[in-house]
């Protein structure tokens, strides 16, 4: 059943039709919020909290925007009011953390590999908010710079010179 | 990026990393990364990046719907409704921490809609039972806290 039907039954009531809502878009909320709050937890209770004003707006939904940007939308906003209100900025200076380390080359390539993908992540919550995102929503969740925008608050312009701005400081960062 | 097709190149790569194209896409793609050692470079990158996404919990659709569940009946209680559950909370805790071979011989209206429902068991007198409240109907919970203050059992807050 497409999205539309899902958030139509569910404007009538119908709490499947939302639990399908859930189901097809709860692991992107949680990825959103996780990548923003650094924090399973905090994560899912964002996702939880997420759902639940989207549950709430729903009759106010008027399908103007994809049901996936909006509730990624409030997702992202829900995290950032999170971290608002525990004063704790994700922002960091970049360059002011400690270096993270890279592995030696060795024979065992899959092992080396492995480790570089986890250094990869490491550095990748260095970068500013909105980098960071636009990278975790393009590569983890196949969004489109158009979608992303719309999330970040942004052009769909800007939303890819975020994405492109990022990768080529986490390729330097890496280096 | 010099090749002209670096641009669309790249705003493919995620795709093509995540296994998102159709192949004939992902050949053109892959094609481009056999001859451009920058957008070879991102393209590892990017799927270094995807595969280290972080796992997903495994019951997170069922805690996604049991904390909706749990945060609507919370915001729909009414206010002595959530108070009581507060004070009955701390009541039933010292309760169950307190005891350690609980009498069940005289069983309240309450006890009695509780049983099939599944306690926390926990030392922490301000946290035990409280999972069990939150099942309570309004009226199950206007009989403990009544029973409560005609000194029943747990009346001790």
């Amino acid at each position: 059943m497409s999205d539309g039907e899902l958030v139509r039954r569910a404007r009538e009531g119908d709490e499947a039709a939302f639990s399908g809502l859930v189901r097809e878009h709860g692991e992107s909320v949680f990825r959103t919020a996780l990548s923003m709050v650094s924090d399973p937890d905090v994560a899912q209770d964002v996702a939880q909290e997420t759902f639940l004003k989207a549950y709430r707006a729903l009759p106010g939904f008027r399908g103007d925007a994809a049901f996936r940007t909006w509730i990624l939308t409030i997702a992202a906003n829900e995290a950032r009011g999170v971290l608002r209100r525990s004063g704790r900025r994700k922002e960091m200076d970049i360059d002011a953390g400690p270096p993270i380390p890279s592995e030696e080359a060795s024979p065992e390539d899959g092992a080396v590999m492995a480790d570089e993908a986890v250094r990869a992540r490491r550095v990748l919550e260095r970068l500013p908010e909105k980098q960071r995102l636009s990278i975790q929503l393009r590569v983890d969740q196949g969004l489109s710079f158009r979608e992303i925008g719309e999330i970040i608050g942004s052009s769909e312009g800007a939303a890819r010179v975020n994405y492109f701005h990022g990768i080529r400081r986490l390729r330097e960062m890496m280096e | 990026m010099t090749d002209p097709r670096c641009e669309s190149v790249g705003d493919a790569i995620p795709d093509f990393a995540a296994g998102r194209l159709d192949a004939a896409r992902g050949a053109a793609v892959q094609s481009h990364l056999d001859v451009c050692g920058e957008c070879r470079a991102e393209a590892e990158l990017v799927g270094l990046l995807y595969a280290a996404r972080p796992e997903l919990p495994a019951d997170l659709v069922q805690s996604i719907e049991g904390g909706m569940r749990f945060r609507r009946r919370a915001a729909t209680r009414p206010w002595w409704g959530i108070a009581a559950a507060a004070v009955a909370a701390v009541a039933l805790g010292i309760g169950v921490s307190s005891r350690s071979n609980p009498v069940m011989e005289d069983v309240p209206a309450y006890v009695a809609e509780m049983q099939g429902l599944s306690p926390w068991v926990s030392d922490d007198a301000l946290i035990a039972g409280a999972p069990v409240l939150d099942d309570l109907s309004e009226e199950a919970l206007q009989i403990l806290l009544d029973e409560m203050g005609a000194g029943g059992p747990g009346g001790a807050a």
